[in-house]
């Protein structure tokens, strides 16, 4: 199990609707292992999102149990569920989710604070990762000052730089145009061979999907196979 | 960190921000106006009214206060007095003794078969006239004659003794300065207590309703009439500062030691007045609470739409591994934050204001009576609870209203509010 970064083990989530049970993830059974760079794809309704969110314990199964790194985080309490996703989950999102007030340093930075990451060692690790993503001369702007393609690249070292166990991507390059996103993809997977850390993406760009060592096909809430990813280029 | 994402989200709407400090700002400035002024004005009010007649605290025979009876007498006020000039805070004091007689007036220039044709029901004041001035300035109140003269004549009970006479009390008379006048009444000792008099002035208080009835004849005159020799009914003890009345209060009825007197603060011989002070006190407690309201209101609003417009950014703080806490901390921090920029510009504003209004002040036109005494103009004071009271309230506002938005931001759920993760 130590092998794998992420187990999950008859996962379900069920939703109520007007009373009635929708569900969106049906008893999944998966498992990464620790330095992939899977992509998981499928229609809209899918259960991507549901599953991601199951998966870096921003949602609670309605059964099942979920692993991450050896730990079982779907009986965490949400103080240690907090303190375990900081230490342990990079996050990057589709819309950026940078704090605005923040400079592109103390964005990146964010994590290792909360983490209570000295500060001579945070500002190492700053300057590293971010001449890693290309933005070490643009410590110092506001998110809204980067364009759409920086602002990803930021969001890119916030998820890395505290070394987490696995960087969940959601949609990363929707909006993007194909340009950035090829670079972008190119930057991650790059860090990721550097790195060996574990990268998960949801998403419908055929650039991640090409990019990615694996692709897993999610339908009506059920993994419906495996899909090759050189069938996308 | 915390510190830093505060003070750059309470800059992040400006012109909100701006909206919101002025309604704090303004909350603040009127609560502390309001106090300075009404401390300002029941200051001058009391000051006004207790410098004038009554006294800040006055000493009795024990019960004197509830059964004002001839009696009930302090029988060596002079050691009483000695005693109190040694206290600290003690400006002067004043002997008195009170008594009720009927007065019946003969018209100057008449016989001395004349008839008395009018008559009144009064109540006399034996004054110490130096004393009395020096406590109360009595003289100034004279608005037609002169002052009792401390002679030894006046204790002379044979010579036709001098009195001053109330405005209104000379008009119910028909007496003026120079008329003569019988006192009737009751001495101590049994027997009967009567004298004639000269009216030597006219007195106006300013209160119609004590003027009407109120005549002063000086001390000595009163012990010799009424057959209380060395003793007094009352003594008026001054103070310039009407903080330390109640300290002083218990100082001197601490130094009374085993004497059988009573020692009261102006609050409790003056009951009704304080009273009525008490009950505008709490007009002006209604009068910030409802200041206060309104702008916790502003700030809730601020704080409220604040939260709502971040969801998404507590959802992605969230699902980075920020605690509950923190983000509370934070939200409550940017309140307090708009809080004390509200203080400290309100507080340089209130300066300004009530340096003004202490200074000039503002005329009463017209004149407004309060209990009988006549304001003509109303000074504000700057004192401590000017700024520590509506800076409480103030903090305390924002501190409490942020709390709630504050907790719906913390549980915020970063699932629901990022739609993906």
């Amino acid at each position: 199990m130590n092998e794998d970064v992420i187990v999950t083990e008859g996962v379900e989530k069920t939703y109520e609707d007007s009373g009635v049970p929708v569900p969106a993830v049906r008893g999944i059974d998966y498992r990464l292992a620790r330095g992939e760079f899977t992509a998981i794809i499928g229609p809209s309704g899918s259960g991507k999102t549901t599953f991601l969110n199951l998966i870096a314990g921003l949602d609670t199964p309605t059964s099942g149990k979920v692993w991450l790194s050896g730990r079982c985080i779907s009986d965490m309490s949400g103080r240690d569920l907090s303190d375990f996703r900081r230490d342990n989950i990079g996050f990057i999102f589709q819309a950026y989710n940078l704090l605005p007030v923040l400079t592109v340093e103390e964005n990146v930075e964010y994590i290792m604070l909360l983490q209570g990451v000295p500060k001579p060692e945070r500002h190492e690790r700053v300057m590293d990762i971010l001449e890693k993503v290309g933005l070490a001369g643009y410590r110092d702007r506001r998110p809204l000052r980067l364009s759409g393609g920086q602002q990803q690249r930021v969001a890119v070292a916030r998820a890395m730089v505290s070394n987490p166990s696995l960087v969940i991507a959601d949609e990363p390059t929707a909006n993007l145009d194909s340009q950035t996103s090829g670079e972008l993809l190119d930057m991650m997977r790059r860090l990721n061979e550097e790195t060996g850390m574990t990268f998960l993406f949801s998403t419908h760009d055929e650039i991640v999907m090409e990019r990615a060592r694996k692709v897993v096909v999610l339908r009506d809430g059920r993994i419906d196979g495996n899909a090759d990813p050189e069938d996308f280029q | 960190m915390l510190a830093k994402l505060a003070w750059r989200n309470v800059f992040r709407q400006r012109r909100r921000t701006l909206l919101t400090l002025l309604t704090m700002t303004g909350g603040f400035v009127l609560s502390s106006v309001s106090i300075g002024w009404m401390d300002g004005s029941y200051g001058s009010i009391i000051m006004f009214f207790t410098n004038g007649s009554t006294g800040q605290i006055q000493v009795h025979g024990r019960g004197y206060l509830d059964d004002p009876s001839m009696y009930t007498t302090i029988d060596d006020y002079q050691a009483v007095g000695t005693a109190l000039d040694s206290v600290p805070g003690v400006r002067t004091w004043a002997p008195r003794i009170h008594a009720g007689a009927l007065l019946a007036v003969r018209p100057a220039g008449t016989g001395a078969g004349a008839v008395f044709s009018n008559s009144a029901a009064a109540s006399v004041t034996g004054i110490d006239p130096i004393l009395e001035e020096s406590a109360t300035g009595f003289s100034s109140r004279i608005v037609e004659g002169e002052m009792l003269a401390p002679s030894a004549a006046d204790s002379s009970y044979s010579a036709v003794g001098r009195m001053i006479v109330g405005r209104q009390l000379a008009i119910v008379l028909e007496a003026s300065v120079g008329d003569s006048l019988v006192l009737l009444s009751q001495a101590a000792d049994g027997g009967s207590a009567d004298r004639k008099y000269v009216i030597s002035g006219i007195h106006s208080t300013g209160n119609a309703d004590q003027d009407r009835s109120s005549c002063y004849i000086t001390l000595s005159d009163a012990q010799l009439l009424f057959a209380l020799e060395g003793r007094v009914h009352e003594i008026a003890v001054m103070t310039d500062n009407l903080g330390i009345v109640d300290g002083l209060t218990d100082e001197i009825s601490a130094l009374m030691g085993e004497r059988d007197l009573d020692v009261d603060s102006w609050k409790t011989f003056a009951r009704e007045f304080y009273n009525g002070m008490k009950a505008d006190e709490t007009q002006l407690r209604i009068t910030i609470f409802i200041i206060v309201l309104v702008a916790a209101m502003g700030v809730l609003n601020t704080i409220l739409m604040m939260v709502l417009e971040r969801r998404r950014e507590f959802g992605v703080m969230k699902a980075l591994g920020t605690r509950p806490g923190f983000i509370v901390r934070m939200i409550v921090l940017e309140a307090n934050i708009m809080g004390v920029l509200s203080v400290l510009a309100g507080a340089v504003i209130s300066t300004a204001v009530l340096l003004y209004l202490s200074r000039h002040g503002l005329v009463m036109d017209p004149p407004i009576d309060y209990g009988g005494t006549v304001f003509r103009e109303m000074i504000a004071t700057i004192n401590p609870a000017c700024y520590y009271v509506p800076a409480l309230c103030v903090l305390l506002t924002a501190s409490t209203v942020s709390i709630p938005p504050a907790l719906k931001a913390a549980h915020t759920r970063a699932a629901k509010t990022l739609r993906t993760v």
